[in-house]
């Protein structure tokens, strides 16, 4: 089964995503920067979903780390935030990030969309 | 459906039932009823961050504890709770952590008025 790690501190987040995702796909779930970045090292997934405001290291860091390195670096990162203001997709695509979706959910067709075109691309 | 006299305007409703219909047709009663336990969990703890941050002059704590709970009570169709900590995150990042304090006061006061809506919307959708 195809993972997915959910890299998010809001418990509600994860409840919901695990609602929408947890049929589809085997879902791993972390509320911190360290413990996620630990995790993908020890089991790879096939894709990342990662919240940007995140309590000590950000997303944008992580996001950084997981491209400097050579085993998580071609892994499909989609940012998963409320960060959506005029402006903000963009910058998150130049930092990197492979795609680009807004909390809160309300269609789950462009989250599950976005997750399967990325994952069509591995 | 349950109506509350909650402040708000007609083009600015103070709350969206229709998020909950949403969340109730991603995973039912169950799943409403498991988000709402956790809103409100967190919702108090966002807001107990907030007083924090203010006491300690901490803008960035403020910053973050606003935007995550902005998420989540847009999510729960909270949407004048999501506006107020629009503001107070957008203040804090403006600002100082003082001129949160009155933007704190009404997330307060609009966390209980959304408590209640959300007992009531919980008894009317278990039934």
């Amino acid at each position: 089964m195809t993972t997915i790690a959910v890299v998010e501190d809001n418990a509600d987040n994860r409840l919901l995503l695990q609602a929408l995702l947890g049929e589809r796909y085997e879902l791993v779930e972390f509320d911190n920067g360290v413990d996620a970045l630990a995790g993908l090292s020890a089991s790879l997934p096939d894709l990342v979903l990662l919240d940007i405001s995140l309590p000590g290291m950000d997303g944008n860091e992580i996001l950084a780390r997981i491209r400097g390195d050579a085993r998580l670096r071609p892994l499909p990162v989609i940012a998963l935030t409320a960060h959506a203001m005029s402006g903000d997709r963009e910058k998150y695509l130049a930092a990197g990030f492979n795609d680009y979706i807004t909390k809160p959910i309300v269609d789950e067709s462009v989250l599950i969309d976005a997750i399967e075109r990325w994952l069509a691309k591995r | 459906m349950t109506t509350f006299p909650l402040p708000g305007t007609a083009q600015h409703p103070a709350t969206d039932p229709d998020a909950l219909t949403r969340l109730e047709r991603f995973g039912g009663v169950k799943l409403l009823d498991e988000m709402i336990t956790l809103f409100l969990v967190n919702a108090r703890e966002r807001l107990a961050a907030t007083a924090a941050g203010i006491g300690a002059g901490d803008a960035a704590a403020i910053e973050n504890a606003m935007h995550s709970l902005k998420s989540s009570a847009a999510q729960l169709g909270a949407m004048r709770l999501s506006r107020l900590c629009e503001q107070a995150e957008m203040t804090a990042r403006g600002g100082t952590a003082m001129d949160v304090v009155p933007l704190l006061d009404e997330c307060c006061e609009e966390l209980a008025r959304v408590d209640a809506w959300l007992g009531a919307v919980r008894v009317e959708r278990s039934t």
